[in-house]
This record gives C-alpha cells, sequence and structure tokens, in this order.
C-alpha cells in the first residue's frame, strides 16, 4: 500500500538535498531577506547542524544522483562545474560558475562547450582536481551499475547512446577531451544552448579515478565540497559530514558552510519531523530538514502561533500539476471538449484540496510562473476563480454534447495531494456544474505511473505533473510537447501526442540560444502557442513551506529548488 | 426417554407455538438486561439515521459531496472557518476542511455505507458458515474432512491482507460498497462454520433427531426442520457479535484506501482523510471515530445481551419443570455443544479483534506515507522519476 514508487522517492531526496556547504566563515553576515529568527541575526562558524529527513540518503553516488542543481546535501560534498546560485528568490534560479571560471564557452554553434577549471582546487585527501578527474566521474554514470541520473548526457553527448561506462570501455568518450589539466571540452550532436544548466548536476562532479570502488562508492565518495562523509549507516539514513580542511572558501563563492559538523538523520516520520521543529528542542533547535514540507493541516496548526509562523520558510519550485488529456480517446479529441472543460475547472475548490492558496498558486500556463522559465501570463480559457460553467455548457452544446457528458478521470491513491483522490474529487465537483458527470478511477501508484505513460495505455483523462530539472523552460515543454519524443513502447511523456513541425522547430531553435534571457522568452511564447491547443488544464503550482529550529540562522530559499539551501544555513 | 423428547426440542423452538412462546422468553430475557436494551435502542436509532439520511439531510439543507470553499480558510490549509469546525444552523456538525463538505450530511451517508456493509458481509458470512457447518456434521466422514480442514485454511488465512489483494484486483467498475461486503463476508465466515458443525453434531445426538431419523425422515427435512432451529441461538449470537467486527473491518479497508471510493462517504474514509487533521480541525477526527465507537459498543453490547437470552442453558434451566433427568442430559448436551461454540466464538473474536487493533499499525503507517509524500516527492518532480523510467 506505500504509494510512492522507490525510484520516485529516490529521486525526491536526490534532488531535495540541499547542500550544507562549506565554511567559508570568512564571508561575513549575508543580507537575507528571508526570516531567520530574531535576536543576534549575524551567522557565525561552528556548532552542529541537524537535518531531520523523512526520506534516507540511499544513493550517495555522484553518478547515481538525480538531482535539480546538484541536490541539497550531495552539494555539500560534490562541486560541480556549474552550480545554482545560492540566493533568495529569483536570482537564485540563476546557473553561476563553481568548479569552473565561468558558465561554459560555447562554440560551432553551442555544440562545443569548454570549460576552464579555477586553479587550486583539492579534493579531501589533498590531491589537485583535475579535468580528467571530471571526465572519468561523467564517464562512470554511463555504466549500467550505477544508473539513476538525468538522461542528458546519454541523449547529448556525441557517442552517449552507445557508451557502456568506463569498466567495460577503458578508452573513455571520445567527446569529451581534457588537452590540459585544467580544460575540458564537451563535444554535442546538436546544438545545447543550455548545457551550463545541466553542469550542475552531479554527475559533473570529480571522482578520482584511483579511489573510485564501483558501486561501493557511495558509502564514502571523495569530497571536492566543504565537507566530508564520515560516516554513513544504514544504506544513507544516518549519514555524518565534517569539515573538508582542503576545501577553500577562496574558490567557492556559493558554498557558506558555517556548521563544522552535520547530521542527516532520516527514515523519520513527516508528522515527526515537524512536530520536532517545532518543539525545537535540544539538538532540534539546530535543525532543518530538506525533504519535508508542511502539510495544509500542520500549516493551520503553525499559522495560528506567531512564534512557529516566523521559523517558516516559503520558496517556489519550478512545478505544475495538471489535468492532462489523451486526444486519442473520445470525446478528448474534440477540441470543443477540452475546451469546456478548462472552463468548467474550478481552481478554488483545486487549490483547496491540494492544501489551500498558502501552499499552491492557481496555474493557467503550463510553464511555472517564474521568470527564469520565460513565464509569459495567458489564460486563454478563463475559468475565473471557481470556473465558467456557462460557457463549458456553451462549449459542449456546441461539441454535440447538449444533455451533458459522462467522463473518466484517473487518479493514483497516493495521499500526495498531487494526483490524489482529494483533487480528483474537487475536480470531479467543478465539472458538475457545467454538467460533466465524472466518474474517478483510482489507481495504485506504480500502475497510475504505468498507465499514464503508456501510449497505448494513456487515460482520456489524468491528473499529471511535472517538475523542471533546471529553471528552464526547455526541460519543461520538450519532453511534454516535441514530437520526436513521442515513445511508442516505453515510457512516453508526451501525453497529448503532439507533433506540431511548428512547435518542433521552434524548440530546435531555442536550443540554439546561449542567451538564456532570450531563449527564456521565446520558450514562454511557445508555452502560450500551445496552450491554445488545451491539450492539458494547468491547475496550480506548489508552493512549499518548510519549518526550521529555532536557532537556524541565513535562511535562503531560492526559486530553483524552493527549499532552504544547507550550504548557506547558520546555527551559530 | 419421553423427558428428553419433551425436553430438547424446547431449546430449538421448532414448532410454531413453541417457537412464539421461545420469542415471548426471549424477548423477557433480553428486556431483563438494561444495557441490552439501550444498546438496542441505540442501534435501532443508527440504522433509522441510515435509512433516512437523504431526508436527514433535506431537512438540514446540504448533501454529502458539495463543496464550499468559501467556508474554509484557504491561507491557512483549509481549515474550517468559524469556531468549532463551522457549526452552525446550516452545517449542524461543521464542514470538512479544505473542501468544506457538509459533516453530518457525510456522516449520516456514512453510516448507511458502514451499516449496509457490515450486514450484507454477516448475511454472507453466516449463509456460507451454516451451509457448510451442517453439511460437514451431518455429510459422509470424508465431507466432514474435506470442508473442516477448508474452513480451518479459511480461519488462518488473515482477514485483512486477504481483503486488501482481493479489494486491489477487482476492477473499479464493479459496485464498491456491494464487493467490500462481499469480500468480507466470503473471507471470514470460518467461526460461524465451525459454531455450526459443533452444534450440529451436539444436535444429532439427541434422542429427537433420532427419532425423526427412525421415522424416515430424510437429511434434507432432518437438517432444515430439526437442526437449524436448534442452530439458531448460537448463531445468531455470533452474527450478533459480527456486525461490530465486520464495521471495525469496512473502516479499516476504507482506511488502507481500498474500501468505498471518493466521494462516497465512510466513516473509515472519514478517518483517513481526518487523521491528519486531529490537532487543527479535532471535530473532523473524533465525529467519525465517535460514530464508530458508539455503534460498534451499541452491537456489542446487544450482541451479548442476545446470546444472554438465547442461552441453551438458561432456557432449559426455565423450562426444567417436568424430566429433570432428560433435562440435565439435554443441558448438559446443548450446554457443552453451547460452551464449544462459545469456545470457538471467543478466540474467533480474539482473532478478528487483533486483526482489527492490528490493521491500526498499517493505519500509522498509511498516515505516515501520506505524509512523506506531502511533503517531498513534490518537490522531486515527477519528471525525475520518469525520466528514471525512461532511462
Amino acid at each position: 500500500m506505500r504509494q510512492s514508487s522507490v525510484i520516485a522517492r529516490r529521486v525526491a531526496v536526490a534532488s531535495v538535498s540541499l547542500v550544507v556547504a562549506a565554511g567559508a566563515a570568512a564571508c561575513g553576515p549575508k543580507d537575507n531577506d528571508a526570516k531567520s529568527s530574531g535576536g543576534d541575526s549575524q551567522p557565525h562558524k561552528g556548532g552542529t547542524l541537524t537535518v531531520l529527513n523523512a526520506n534516507a540518503q540511499q544513493d550517495f553516488d555522484p553518478a547515481r544522483l538525480y538531482t535539480s542543481g546538484g541536490g541539497n546535501v550531495p552539494s555539500l560534498v560534490f562541486r560541480t562545474l556549474t552550480t545554482r546560485n545560492r540566493e533568495n528568490g529569483a536570482a537564485g534560479a540563476q546557473v553561476v560558475p563553481d568548479l569552473a571560471t565561468d558558465t561554459g564557452r560555447p562554440s560551432k554553434n553551442a555544440t562545443v562547450w569548454t570549460y576552464t577549471l579555477k586553479k587550486g582546487l583539492k579534493f579531501e585527501d589533498g590531491t589537485p582536481i583535475t579535468s580528467a578527474d571530471i571526465k572519468y566521474g561523467i564517464e562512470r554514470s554511463f555504466a549500467a551499475e550505477l544508473s539513476g541520473g538525468a538522461p542528458y548526457l546519454r541523449d547529448w553527448l556525441i557517442g552517449g547512446a552507445d557508451y557502456q561506462g568506463p569498466y567495460k570501455d577503458k578508452k573513455g568518450l571520445d567527446s569529451i577531451e581534457t588537452p590540459d589539466a585544467l580544460t575540458i571540452v564537451f563535444h554535442l550532436n546538436k546544438p545545447e544552448g543550455e548545457f551550463p544548466y545541466l553542469a550542475t548536476q552531479t554527475q559533473f562532479t570529480p571522482v578520482p579515478k584511483a579511489k573510485d570502488t564501483g558501486t561501493k562508492y557511495e558509502e564514502h565518495p571523495v569530497s571536492s565540497g566543504p565537507y566530508k562523509v564520515v560516516a554513513n549507516e544504514n544504506d544513507g539514513e544516518r549519514l555524518t559530514l565534517e569539515r573538508n580542511t582542503y576545501w577553500s572558501a577562496s574558490t567557492d563563492a556559493e558554498r557558506k558552510a558555517y556548521p563544522d559538523r552535520i547530521d542527516v538523520r532520516s527514515g523519520l516520520d513527516s508528522s515527526v519531523i515537524n512536530q520536532r521543529l517545532s518543539s525545537s528542542q535540544g539538538a532540534d533547535a539546530a535543525a532543518v530538514t530538506t525533504d519535508t514540507n508542511l502539510g495544509p493541516a500542520e500549516l493551520a496548526k503553525v499559522t495560528g502561533d506567531k512564534a512557529l509562523a516566523s521559523r517558516v520558510g516559503t520558496g517556489h519550485f519550478g512545478y505544475t500539476n495538471y489535468l492532462a488529456f489523451n486526444p486519442k480517446v473520445k470525446p478528448f479529441d474534440n477540441p470543443k471538449v477540452r475546451q469546456a472543460i478548462s472552463y468548467a475547472i474550478d481552481r478554488t475548490s483545486v487549490i483547496n484540496a491540494a492544501g489551500g492558496s498558502s501552499l499552491a498558486e492557481p496555474a493557467t500556463t503550463y510553464l511555472p510562473n517564474q521568470k527564469s522559465f520565460g513565464y509569459t501570463p495567458y489564460d486563454l480559457f478563463p475559468a475565473g476563480a471557481s470556473g465558467n460553467a456557462a460557457k463549458a455548457k456553451e462549449l459542449l452544446a456546441q461539441a454535440g454534447y447538449k444533455n451533458g457528458l459522462s467522463i473518466t478521470l484517473t487518479h493514483s491513491n497516493s495521499k500526495d495531494f498531487e494526483t490524489s483522490p482529494e483533487i480528483a474529487t474537487a475536480v470531479q465537483d467543478a465539472l458538475k456544474k457545467a454538467g460533466i458527470t465524472v466518474k474517478l478511477q483510482g489507481l495504485e501508484e506504480n500502475d497510475y505511473s504505468d498507465k499514464i505513460h503508456g501510449a497505448k495505455t494513456e487515460p482520456g483523462l489524468f491528473l499529471a505533473h511535472w517538475g523542471a530539472d533546471w529553471p528552464s523552460g526547455g526541460p519543461f515543454l520538450a519532453p511534454i510537447f516535441d514530437g520526436r519524443q513521442i515513445v511508442k513502447d516505453g515510457a512516453n511523456f508526451n501525453s497529448g501526442f503532439l507533433d506540431d513541425k511548428s512547435v518542433n522547430d521552434e524548440i530546435d531553435a531555442i536550443n540554439k540560444l546561449t542567451d538564456l534571457g532570450e531563449a527564456a522568452e521565446r520558450w514562454g511564447a511557445l508555452d502560450k502557442k500551445i496552450g491554445a491547443q488545451a491539450l492539458t488544464v494547468p491547475l496550480f503550482h506548489p508552493v512549499y513551506k518548510r519549518l526550521y529550529g529555532k536557532d537556524v540562522k541565513n535562511i535562503v530559499i531560492s526559486d530553483w529548488t524552493g527549499v532552504l539551501d544547507i550550504s548557506q544555513v547558520a546555527v551559530k | 426417554m419421553s423427558e428428553a423428547l419433551v425436553a430438547s426440542p424446547a431449546p430449538a423452538a421448532d414448532s410454531s407455538a413453541a417457537g412464539a412462546s421461545g420469542a415471548r422468553r426471549f424477548w423477557r430475557r433480553l428486556r431483563a438486561q438494561r444495557a441490552a436494551l439501550v444498546a438496542g435502542g441505540v442501534v435501532a436509532l443508527l440504522a433509522l439515521v441510515a435509512l433516512a439520511a437523504p431526508l436527514l439531510t433535506a431537512i438540514e439543507g446540504q448533501d454529502p459531496t458539495t463543496y464550499h470553499p468559501s467556508l474554509v480558510d484557504s491561507a491557512r490549509g483549509g481549515v474550517p472557518v468559524g469556531p468549532l469546525g463551522g457549526i452552525g444552523a446550516d452545517h449542524w456538525l461543521g464542514v470538512e476542511p479544505q473542501t468544506g463538505r457538509d459533516l453530518f450530511a457525510r456522516l449520516v451517508y456514512g453510516a448507511r455505507v458502514s451499516l449496509g456493509v457490515a450486514l450484507g458481509a454477516t448475511v454472507v458470512q453466516v449463509l456460507i458458515g451454516v451451509v457448510v457447518g451442517v453439511a460437514a456434521a451431518l455429510g459422509a466422514r470424508w465431507v466432514d474432512q474435506l470442508l473442516s480442514r477448508f474452513t480451518e485454511i479459511i480461519i488462518a488465512m488473515p482477514l485483512m491482507i486477504m481483503s486488501l489483494a482481493l479489494l486491489a484486483v477487482v476492477p473499479g467498475s464493479f459496485p464498491r460498497p456491494l464487493l467490500v461486503a462481499l469480500v468480507i463476508g466470503l473471507i471470514a465466515w470460518g467461526n460461524v462454520a465451525k459454531i455450526t458443525r459443533a452444534q450440529t453434531l451436539t444436535l444429532k445426538g439427541l434422542d429427537y433427531v433420532a427419532a425423526a431419523r427412525l421415522s424416515g425422515w430424510g437429511t434434507w427435512r432432518i437438517a432444515t426442520r430439526e437442526l437449524l432451529p436448534g442452530l439458531a441461538a448460537p448463531v445468531i449470537t455470533y452474527a450478533a457479535l459480527l456486525v461490530p467486527m465486520n464495521i471495525s473491518v469496512e473502516a479499516a479497508l476504507s482506511f488502507l484506501g481500498v474500501g468505498v471510493k471518493p466521494p462516497t462517504a465512510s466513516w473509515g474514509q472519514m478517518l483517513t482523510a481526518a487523521d491528519i487533521w486531529y490537532q487543527a480541525a479535532p471535530q473532523y477526527l473524533l465525529l467519525p471515530a465517535g460514530a464508530l465507537f458508539v455503534t460498534v459498543l451499541a452491537l456489542t453490547v446487544l450482541g451479548d445481551g442476545i446470546r444472554t437470552a438465547l442461552d441453551p442453558r438458561a432456557a432449559s434451566r426455565l423450562r426444567v419443570g417436568t424430566g429433570r433427568k432428560g433435562e440435565a442430559k439435554a443441558g448438559v448436551g446443548t450446554g457443552g455443544g453451547g460452551s464449544t461454540g462459545d469456545g470457538a466464538v471467543l478466540p474467533g473474536r480474539g482473532v478478528p479483534g487483533t486483526e482489527v487493533s492490528r490493521q491500526g499499525a498499517p493505519g500509522a503507517d498509511v498516515s505516515r506515507q501520506g505524509a512523506p509524500e506531502v511533503d517531498l516527492p513534490r518537490q522531486s518532480a515527477s519528471c525525475d522519476a520518469e525520466k528514471e523510467a525512461t532511462a
């Protein structure tokens, strides 16, 4: 009955984990606009930061982690070529250099990307970090036994599709060149202007070949970041990190690394985590969580208590929950029916079902409502706050359903307030007003996941969601709307089976852009254009609210991750 | 012999005259137990409420499925607006957090599901149990062996796990409440069969049954005319205790998400949805929990009262007047049977009982599992998972 699939869970952990990075005590107090607790809000070095998590960090191998921007806890140990900007809000959605001196120099129409490493970079054992270590780290991620990362490297690097990893193929990948110890060059099979975003993922962390122990490497990965792993118990359930003395704040502008020690304890019930953070006693006063949000009921309790409410961090992660149509299934082949449902939707009750207006914002665009995604506001089928039943009925009459319509909505039986029965029931209630009778089909989580991603089994109407691998329109729109990404056998994400040449061409054209701002604008315009087809009904964008302990300072929450960045947190 | 003949049919209350007087005696003895009477009244009231659910909600002016977004504080996670969960003239028991659906309407409609499923399941259990039990007792030795072993296998099967498995595989188009009743009924009839078999064996040895056999009656006629009336007492007693157990099982299954489907209200489902709200909106949890508690308690007390009223030993003692010897013999016989039955009843109850309480633990798990999902997979993004699946 446990619903969330192992994969989803693992991924969750990975992407949620932020780094408690670097002990750059030298960097003085940071001007943080997030609410840190009163008193002396100046962050100081020292102390132990406790991380209370629900899910264990089961994979701690940089090859296997699937992260957005390098993760939270992993980013404390693994530095990458580029990383996310550790700033509050929209500024935090930018990509910045990490091990490299810049975010990458494109050439040959963005098919070749060159990086130069900073000088003086060292592993935890004092040996220098070279470009060959980064190349080796990437090659490892191609090994079947170390799978789990994002598919982009395999898709983008020349020869990536057939490469089996360094254990089987000693020669390595020719498309990654290391002309000298500080330079690394990537050769891609197509223009990819967003390569700098990809270089934030943990696959771009250096791995010393001599220390590689294959699948056992995750027990003690060699650190390039401000902390090293001193203990990893019960498959990541308890992680202890201490300072990596060879890490230098002068080469790392992003990680602050205030605490001396990080103690990650997972396997906790989420209600226990929130209870412990709210009582904030003993070591829990210096505790945060990197994977547990406040639920609706907990929020109701917290907002009634001023002291508690001041210890809630609020963030936005690029994410959209929506209704997906399969236009191959009647009556959803008729655009008027899809539009009618778009008009009929009651976003107020859907948002209430998702946890209320503090935990979800109404969505009328497929792209998340953030600038870095190229958010272009549009509301093509205005439903207002509570649905436009009259307009919906009118469209249904035009479509030949004068006396109403009966449809099935497929959802999962998980308790996630996303694709769960609560949301489905709210949709059902809203459509009733427009004369649409909705039958609910609740599926067990794995079954649900299999069905909605099978081109042959995809239901006509289902609850879906999509999150960003990095804060840009590319990884949001391309997998869902690029006609060449329709997968007949296997996992298909183009649920609307959209194969429109003008859309495909525009995706290719934007991928060539290396000006990320310009690319964002074009993604926004493309989103609006696709929106006119009504292949989805955007419902809401989630908002993350998380408690932290009363001694925790320097709260930084970027729009990239939406959660507090533990590389910035101080407990003294 | 003649005494026995007089004595033994009496508990069986088989002729219509004896039936009437038996019923009177039963009623008299039941009436003597105040607790059982009160419990009976509560049960009757609950049944009435369940039957009159549409009427009651019409009087209130509400229905169980309509959303009232304006009655919840969206910014605070959807907690009901107003004191005590929004209790007022329009919403007698307040509204549900997040949706604003009327709790009174959901509670009374939920009673229909909870009571209906439990009664349906009990009927199925009694039918199967009695048929199997009588067949085992009257059949040839191999039939008895076969049926008895099969019954034991059924008893040994963990009810919750079997129900979870069965409910998960049946397609969603099958009417859910009926399905839940059938599943519970088809899995948990073993103890009824055992009691029936033991009682039938006891009755079979009695003189009046022997006399019937000697006068050339067929097995079927003996079973229906001579044995079934004698089985009524233990079976009715056990059935009365099965009903509350079945209510708990239905609640547990709905709590685990495999019972009736939304938006149909059931008490178990309300409990599932309410568990995270125990601090912020306690009445939301207390209403279905209280309703379940009262119902199960009332039915159990009533069942106990019925058992006392029907107890064969008490019955024979009251009937004694003529043949003390035969009476004693019959009394020992039936009493022995009865206590065998009780012996089976009590451990039997014990087992499902633990089953139910044990399911409390998975319940807790569920709520736990719910929460992490609330929290984090959001962030991790389906897309990640999906991509991983692709890879």
